[in-house]
């Protein structure tokens, strides 16, 4: 399995820093506002549709 | 997704969480929540100086009980 | 590198007690936080096996912004919550309290980078920046039609991830200390957000300042006993704690008024002793 992969052999996770916490959540930060804009797009575009 | 599986989403979308629907409400509701604790909080401040008056009231009969 | 960089993937070290060798939460192994019964059915449970393997503080991340609602235990089985095996996982990990704070209170500060930028730019572009606020949470400016509160909490603008900021809070009241917790928690009071919890039955509606005051007064929660936190009252007598300020400011003076219009009786206490 691919998690398995990601920790190597020694069964041992690498601890992660207040950075890379603090990265993660920009990350999903900005993929949850895209996926909103994309909802948001979606409805101004059905809305065209409806008018035509 | 399976470890979900005994979830009805109806059962959990008939809760909606959606933040901000209607902001005058939801400050409102919130104001009578935080009146609630500070009142909880002052009848507990009371309570805790009644009792510490009740003590002092004792102790003082006691002295006085003494003499 | 340090033993301390590393963590167990699993949850074996942690369960072994002989063998425990991790940071201790006030003397004792973290994972004696939750129940016997409560351990083995999150260990057994197919969301701690597949979806909690191998988390570290930032991957983590990605399985808390993904939680729909709070909770325990449900159903005969007892089976544990999303909610409740990734509060074993920070039981487990014992993250630094950078970092609880950074899940707590994380801010997206993209809108200060793009005014930033905006402003570099200024010369070139006037209109940039305006076009994307609307998308945002829009309460950098428009503020003043539902409330007089300037509260980031309140706004919902410091802990962005909302069942992430219940995961922390829930976490700081097992393993932090009292005052830390009094302070680091009561500034979600004025958090009014909604917040699904899954209840043995079924789901209920709760918001975030009622589940911190929860935390904070009942002794138990999500399937766990809290671990009895001395009062308030008594932090304010030996002058650890100040005085608890509302959110709602002034407003609390409206209420004087009505206990004092209501009852003749009761004394109000000023709050100067």
């Amino acid at each position: 399995p691919r998690h398995l992969s990601a920790i190597g052999e020694s069964g041992q996770i690498k601890r992660s820093t207040l950075d890379e916490v603090r990265e993660r959540l920009r990350y999903l930060s900005r993929v949850r506002r895209e996926a909103q804009q994309d909802v948001v797009v979606d409805l101004d575009a059905r809305l065209e549709l409806s008018r035509e | 997704k399976d470890w979900d599986d005994d979830v009805e989403e109806s059962d959990m979308n008939a809760i909606d969480d959606t933040d901000g629907v209607n902001p005058e409400a939801e400050y409102a509701a919130w104001k009578l929540r935080e009146l609630k604790r500070i009142k909880r909080e002052r009848a507990a401040i009371e309570e805790a100086e009644a009792a510490h008056a009740e003590l002092e009231r004792r102790r003082n009969l006691s002295e006085a009980e003494r003499k | 590198m340090g033993k301390d960089e590393y963590h167990k993937a699993d949850a074996k070290a942690l369960l072994d007690d002989r063998g425990y060798s991790g940071a201790l939460i006030r003397g004792q192994n973290p994972a004696l936080l939750f129940e016997k019964g409560v351990r083995d059915r999150i260990t057994e449970s197919y969301y701690w096996k597949e979806q909690c393997f191998g988390l570290n503080a930032a991957t983590l991340c990605d399985r808390a912004a993904e939680l729909k609602f709070i909770g325990g235990t449900t159903g005969i089985m007892g089976k544990p919550t999303p909610f409740l095996c990734l509060a074993f996982k920070l039981l487990q990990l014992v993250p630094e309290k950078q970092i609880i704070l950074e899940y707590l209170n994380f801010s997206d500060d993209h809108d200060e980078e793009e005014e930033e930028v905006a402003k570099s730019n200024a010369d070139d572009a006037q209109e940039g920046g305006s076009g994307e606020d609307r998308n945002g949470v829009g309460n950098r400016d428009g503020n003043g039609t539902t409330s007089g509160i300037q509260d980031p909490n309140a706004l919902g603008k410091l802990g962005e991830f909302k069942y992430l900021r219940c995961l922390a809070a829930f976490y700081i009241r097992l393993a932090w200390q009292p005052v830390e917790i009094f302070t680091t928690l009561e500034p979600l009071l004025s958090d009014s957000r909604k917040i699904r919890r899954r209840t043995k039955e079924g789901f209920v509606l709760t918001y975030m300042d009622q589940f911190v005051d929860d935390l904070l007064t009942k002794d138990r929660m999500c399937a766990t006993s809290l671990w009895k936190l001395p009062s308030r009252a008594n932090l304010e007598d030996l002058e650890m704690l100040e005085p608890r300020e509302s959110a709602l400011g002034d407003e609390v003076d409206l209420l004087d008024a009505e206990d004092e219009a209501s009852d003749g009786d009761v004394q109000i206490v000023d709050s100067d002793g």
